[in-house]
C-alpha cells in the first residue's frame, strides 16, 4: 500500500499539544503514521502544503442532518430549495457525475449536506435528536449523507416507559439497563434529553415545565430525569455525557433553570447543548437580556460541564426540534407562516417552525450577541464546541463566517454595528477583546468534539488516527480560508481540492454498545405489547441490517470506557 | 426452486389475503420479456438501457417499491433526466401541497392507541383500505365519532356518526369558524353548526383526540384544501386541549419513496432530476396522466413491485416502456418497444424497508420465500452502470 504525504504545512493538533509547528503528515492505509520508514512516496500522493495550515477534519457534534423532523423541514420549505444558489455548483473541475442533484440552504437534501460539509473540511457530523421509534429513518438518511462519518444520540427521558419506571421508583439498575438497551437497539452514540419530561407533559396538555416542577401525570420532576440519565450513562461508561437540551428553551429568564440544570447531574459529566437559547435574562425595558456572563462563569467553575453554543446567524432558517412544548409556543413566530408539530409513538415529538433572524430585531440581535459572548467568555475551549444547532440557529455552511467572527475583533465590531442599536447598547460584546487563535479554533471544531464523543482516533493528527484531514490556505480573511480548504482527506483519500469534490465515498457510523443486563428486554417487550402499535421484534437494528441502512458505510464502534 | 405457498399468520386481513393470492409458485421461473416474447435478463436489461439512452424526457412512474428501490432509482433518474411520480401521485400531491402551504399537526398510531380517548373520523371508512386500523389503534376506552360519513361497520360499538350526508367542505368551513369561537346559532347552517359545536365540546372534555382522514377519499380535485382545513382546525384546538391528525395514506410505497426522494434531493415527488440542471418540483405540472396525455414524455419506466398494476390508460401506444413489475403483471401488445422485467416484491421475495402509514416508523421487511427474482434496486443499479461512462 502506498504512502501519502502532506508536506510543509503548519500543524494545529491540540489533542497532541502541537500549535502551529511545521511538519510533514504521513498516511498509510488510511491512518496517520509517524515515519515513512524509507518507503517511497508516489509523486501524485505527495502534497506540497508549504505555507498552508493543517488540522484534523472538522467534527460537528450537534447538527440536525437526518430523521423525521429534518425531512419534514425539507417538505415544508420548497422555497428554500428553489432559492438555493448552490443547487447546481459551478465546479468546472468536477466530473459531471460527481454530485447527484440535491439542494436546499437551511434544509438541504442529505446529498448536498454531505458534499457541503466535506468541501468545507468537515469529516463528521452527529444527529443529536434521534427519536427511538424513528431510528431506522434517521440512520437511512445519515447513510445517504455522503463522505462524512455520522452517528446519533437517541432521545430519552420523555419516553413513557422511562417516566413510568421513574414514577414507580423502580430500581436504578433496571433503568440503567433500559438506557443501555435503548442505546444498543437503536445504534446510538449517546443519549440526549430534550426538555426533560416536557415533551411527554405536553401530551398531557401541560404547557410549561420548570426544572423542579412536577410532570402533571407522572409527578416526577425534570431534575429526577437528569439525575437518573447522567448516572446511567456514567455507569454504562458511555463516553459522551448526557446531551441536554434544557428546560425553558427561548424563555426570557431561563438562565436560572439552565444554571440549576448544570448541577442536576450531582457533579457527573453533563453537556448542555445550544446553550445560547437557554441563556436569557429578564433585565432591561424589554425584559430580555443576556445571561451569557452568568452562564460562562458557571461553566468556568464546573469542570464536569461542557457546552455547545447554538450560535444564531441572520437570515432565513428553520427550527426543527423535539421540544414540542416550546415549539408550539414559538409557532406564532413562524416566518413564513406555516409550521408542523407532532406527537410521536409515546417516546418523542417534533416541532418544525421556519424562522427568519433579523439584524434589526432587538431579540434576534441579542441572541446573536449572547452566542458570541458565551464563546468568548468561557475560558476552556475544550469544553465549548462550535455549533449553530444546524439548522435551528443557522445552516452549518455558516461555520466559516462564525470562525471569522470569533477570530477577528474588527470584523466582529463591524457586524455588531449593523445590529439593532438597543441590543448593542445592552451588551458587553464590544468590550470583549478576545480573538480565538487557530489552535483554539482547532479545539472547538474538532479536537474538543472528538474527545467529548470518545472518538479516540478522530479529531487529531497523531500516529494511529484516521487520516481525516483538512489543509487550508493561509488567508487573513478567515471566512474565505475556512470555506474551501486546499485539500480534504477522508480516511487517507483526497476527496476535495479547493472546494472541488474528487470522490464521494459512503461515510461510516459511530455508535456504542454498552454492557447491560438483557433481562430488561422482557420489560420493554411487555410494555410494547400493551401500549404500542408496533412489535418488539421490529425495534432493534441488527449489524447486518445496519450495513444496508447505512448504504455500506463502515460500522465504527466506539469503546465504552470509564471516563 | 423452493416456493412454499404463502400464508398470513395471526390475521385474517382481507387486503393481505388478496395480495398473497397474486403470488404463485410460477413466479420464480417467470422470464423477462421484450414485446411479449420471453428473453433472458441480460438482453432485457440491454433493451431497457437502450430505451433510456434514447429518451430525452423519460418519466419514472408507478414507483411502487421500497426505500432501497427509491435510492437506486434516484441515481438512475439523475442519469436519465427523469421526472418522478407515483401510482398514487394525486393523493400524495394533495398532502404535499397542504403541508407546503400551511404545515400540519400530526400524531402516530401508538400515541392514539395509548392516549386517545376520542377518535374523530372525517369522511372516510378506514377499514375499507386499512382493515387492521382498529386493531392497531383502539383501546377499550376510546369513543369514535364519524363526521361526514356513516359509521364504519368494522368499528366498535362506541361509535356514532354525525352529518353523514353533509359535504365535507361545508363541515370543515363551519367547524373552522366554531373553533375560532364563532357562535353556532350565528352561522348560516345553524343546525349543522350545532352538531359540530356539540362535538367540539366533547373534544374539549377529552384528554386527547385523534383526527383520522383519508386523503384519497376527500373530494378531488381540491383535497388539499380539505387537508389544510383539518390541520388548521386541529392546530386551533391545540391552543387549549390536545389533539393530532393521522392521515391514512401512502400505500404501495408512496410514503416511502416520497420520503426517500425528499431526503436525497430536498424535494418530494413530482420532481425532475437531472445532472447539471436545477431540480424542478411541481405537483401540478409533473402529473403522470397529464404528461402522458400531452405526449410530453418519450419513455416510461413503470415500477410496480407490490402487485400487478396495469400500465396507465393514458400511455400513448408509441412511447417505449420498461416495466419492473410483479411477476403476474401482464400488458396488451404495444406498438413501441416494451420491456418487462419481473422483480422481487419486498417482504415476499426480498428484505426491505417501508415507512408505516403514520410516517414516523420505518418497518423492516423480511423475505418470506426464496426466489431468484431481482430487486428493483438491483435492476436500477444495473441500468445506472449501463448508462454511466466507464
Amino acid at each position: 500500500m502506498s504512502l501519502t504525504r502532506i508536506r510543509g504545512a503548519a500543524v494545529y493538533d491540540p489533542a497532541n499539544g502541537i500549535d502551529g509547528v511545521r511538519r510533514d503528515i504521513i498516511i498509510r492505509d488510511g491512518r496517520i503514521v509517524d515515519h515513512a520508514q524509507s518507503e517511497s512516496i508516489p509523486p501524485e500522493r505527495d502534497f506540497d502544503a508549504s505555507g498552508m495550515i493543517v488540522m484534523a477534519g472538522g467534527i460537528d457534534l450537534h447538527s440536525h442532518i437526518g430523521g423525521g423532523k429534518t425531512n419534514l423541514s425539507r417538505l415544508l420549505l420548497p422555497e428554500d430549495h428553489r432559492n438555493d444558489a448552490r443547487a447546481v455548483p459551478d465546479k468546472p473541475g468536477e466530473g459531471r457525475y460527481m454530485r447527484l442533484p440535491s439542494c436546499g440552504t437551511c434544509a438541504p437534501g442529505t446529498l448536498a449536506t454531505g458534499y457541503r460539509y466535506a468541501e468545507m473540511g468537515y469529516t463528521a457530523a452527529f444527529e443529536p435528536a434521534m427519536v427511538a421509534s424513528n431510528a431506522r429513518h434517521t440512520h437511512l438518511e445519515m447513510g445517504d449523507t455522503p463522505i462524512i462519518d455520522h452517528g446519533a444520540y437517541v432521545m430519552m427521558g420523555n419516553d413513557e416507559l422511562f417516566l413510568q419506571m421513574l414514577a414507580a421508583k423502580e430500581d436504578f439498575e433496571r433503568m440503567r439497563d433500559y438506557v443501555g438497551w435503548t442505546i444498543d437497539a437503536n445504534k446510538a452514540l449517546g443519549v440526549k434529553v430534550v426538555n426533560p419530561g416536557g415533551i411527554s407533559a405536553f401530551k398531557f396538555n401541560q404547557r410549561s415545565l420548570d426544572l423542579d416542577e412536577a410532570h402533571v401525570h407522572y409527578g416526577i420532576a425534570p431534575r429526577d430525569v437528569l439525575r437518573t440519565l447522567t448516572r446511567a450513562l456514567s455507569e454504562l461508561r458511555v463516553p459522551h455525557p448526557l446531551h441536554v437540551h434544557a428546560s425553558n428553551l427561548g424563555v426570557p429568564g431561563n438562565v436560572q433553570s439552565t444554571l440549576a440544570t448544570m448541577d442536576a447531574s450531582d457533579g457527573l459529566p453533563i453537556h448542555l447543548t445550544h446553550i445560547q437559547f437557554h441563556s436569557y435574562g429578564t433585565e432591561g425595558p424589554l425584559k430580555f437580556s443576556s445571561g451569557a456572563r452568568a452562564i460562562a462563569e458557571a461553566v468556568n467553575a464546573r469542570p464536569n460541564v461542557t457546552i455547545d453554543v447554538g450560535q444564531i446567524i441572520f437570515g432565513q432558517t428553520v427550527s426543527a426540534s423535539g421540544d414540542t412544548m416550546m415549539q408550539f409556543r414559538n409557532a406564532p413566530l413562524a416566518r413564513p407562516r406555516k409550521w408542523i408539530l407532532g406527537d410521536i409513538e409515546c417516546d418523542g415529538g417534533c416541532g418544525v417552525v421556519p424562522f427568519r433572524y433579523r439584524e434589526q430585531s432587538f431579540v434576534n440581535a441579542l441572541q446573536w450577541i449572547i452566542g458570541l459572548e458565551i464563546f468568548l467568555l468561557v475560558d476552556d475551549p475544550w469544553r465549548v464546541s462550535m455549533t449553530t444547532d444546524h439548522p435551528n440557529g443557522g445552516p452549518f455552511t455558516s461555520y466559516p463566517h462564525l470562525i471569522r467572527l470569533l477570530m477577528d475583533k474588527p470584523f466582529r465590531d463591524e457586524q455588531l454595528d449593523k445590529l439593532n442599536a438597543d441590543a448593542k447598547a445592552a451588551s458587553v460584546l464590544s468590550e470583549i477583546t478576545r480573538e480565538l487563535s487557530l489552535y483554539e479554533i482547532a479545539i472547538i471544531t474538532r479536537a474538543g468534539p472528538a474527545r467529548l464523543l470518545g472518538l479516540a482516533d478522530r479529531g487529531h493528527l497523531g500516529a494511529g488516527a484516521a487520516a481525516d484531514i483538512a489543509v487550508y490556505r493561509e488567508d487573513a480573511d478567515r471566512e474565505r480560508m475556512f470555506t474551501s480548504p486546499a485539500f480534504v482527506f477522508k480516511d487517507g483519500e483526497l476527496i476535495a481540492r479547493d472546494g472541488t469534490l474528487l470522490q464521494t465515498p459512503a461515510g461510516g457510523i459511530h455508535f456504542v454498545t454498552p454492557d447491560y443486563d438483557r433481562a430488561i428486554e422482557q420489560r420493554v417487550r411487555d410494555y410494547t405489547d400493551a401500549n404500542l402499535a408496533g412489535r418488539f421484534e421490529n425495534i432493534a437494528i441488527g449489524d447486518d441490517e445496519m450495513c444496508t441502512v447505512c448504504n455500506g458505510g463502515k460500522l465504527l464502534p466506539v469503546a465504552c470506557e470509564r471516563r | 426452486m423452493l416456493t412454499a405457498s404463502l400464508e398470513a399468520l395471526n390475521t385474517t386481513c382481507p387486503r393481505l389475503t388478496r395480495s398473497l393470492a397474486t403470488f404463485t409458485s410460477k413466479d420464480a421461473t417467470k422470464k423477462p420479456q421484450i414485446n411479449g416474447q420471453d428473453t433472458d435478463l441480460t438482453t432485457a436489461l440491454s433493451e431497457a438501457a437502450k430505451i433510456l439512452e434514447q429518451a430525452r424526457r423519460p418519466l419514472f412512474s408507478g414507483l411502487a417499491t421500497d426505500i432501497a428501490g427509491a435510492r437506486a432509482l434516484y441515481d438512475l433518474a439523475a442519469h436519465s433526466g427523469a421526472i418522478l411520480d407515483h401510482l398514487h401521485g394525486d393523493v400524495l400531491a394533495a398532502s404535499t401541497l397542504a403541508l407546503q402551504d400551511r404545515g400540519a399537526f400530526f400524531t402516530t398510531l401508538s400515541e392514539i392507541r395509548s392516549r386517545a380517548d376520542l377518535i374523530v373520523v372525517i369522511a372516510c371508512e378506514p377499514s375499507r383500505c386499512y382493515p387492521r386500523f382498529y386493531e392497531r389503534v383502539l383501546n377499550p376506552q376510546t369513543d369514535i365519532v364519524f363526521v361526514g360519513c356513516d359509521t364504519d361497520p368494522a368499528a366498535s360499538t362506541n361509535a356514532k356518526a354525525i352529518l353523514p350526508n353533509t359535504d365535507p367542505f361545508d363541515i370543515l368551513a363551519l367547524w373552522s369558524a366554531l373553533t375560532e369561537g364563532r357562535n353556532a346559532n350565528a352561522l348560516g347552517d345553524a343546525k349543522t353548526a350545532q352538531q359540530l359545536e356539540a362535538l367540539l365540546e366533547r373534544i374539549h372534555t377529552a384528554h386527547y383526540t385523534a383526527f383520522v382522514y383519508e386523503p384519497g377519499t376527500l373530494p378531488a380535485p381540491h383535497a388539499a384544501l380539505a387537508i389544510e382545513a383539518i390541520n388548521r382546525i386541529v392546530k386551533t384546538i391545540n391552543r387549549t386541549t390536545r389533539a393530532g391528525t393521522l392521515a391514512l395514506t401512502g400505500d404501495d410505497g408512496a410514503l416511502s419513496v416520497n420520503q426517500t426522494v425528499t431526503w436525497l434531493s430536498g424535494f418530494p415527488l413530482r420532481t425532475r432530476v437531472a445532472y447539471g440542471v436545477p431540480l424542478e418540483h411541481d405537483s401540478h405540472r409533473y402529473r403522470t396522466d397529464d404528461l402522458l396525455r400531452r405526449k410530453e414524455i418519450d419513455a416510461l419506466l413503470w415500477i410496480s413491485s407490490f402487485g400487478p398494476e396495469p400500465l396507465p390508460s393514458s400511455l400513448p401506444d408509441d412511447v417505449p416502456t420498461i416495466i419492473l413489475g410483479h411477476p403476474a403483471t401482464t400488458h396488451a401488445a404495444r406498438n413501441a418497444s416494451t420491456v418487462f422485467i419481473p422483480v422481487a416484491t419486498p417482504g415476499i421475495d426480498s428484505n426491505g424497508h417501508l415507512f408505516r402509514v403514520d410516517a414516523s416508523v420505518v418497518v423492516p421487511l423480511v423475505a418470506a420465500r426464496d426466489t431468484a427474482l431481482p430487486t428493483v434496486a438491483a435492476i436500477a443499479s444495473e441500468l445506472v452502470r449501463a448508462r454511466r461512462p466507464q
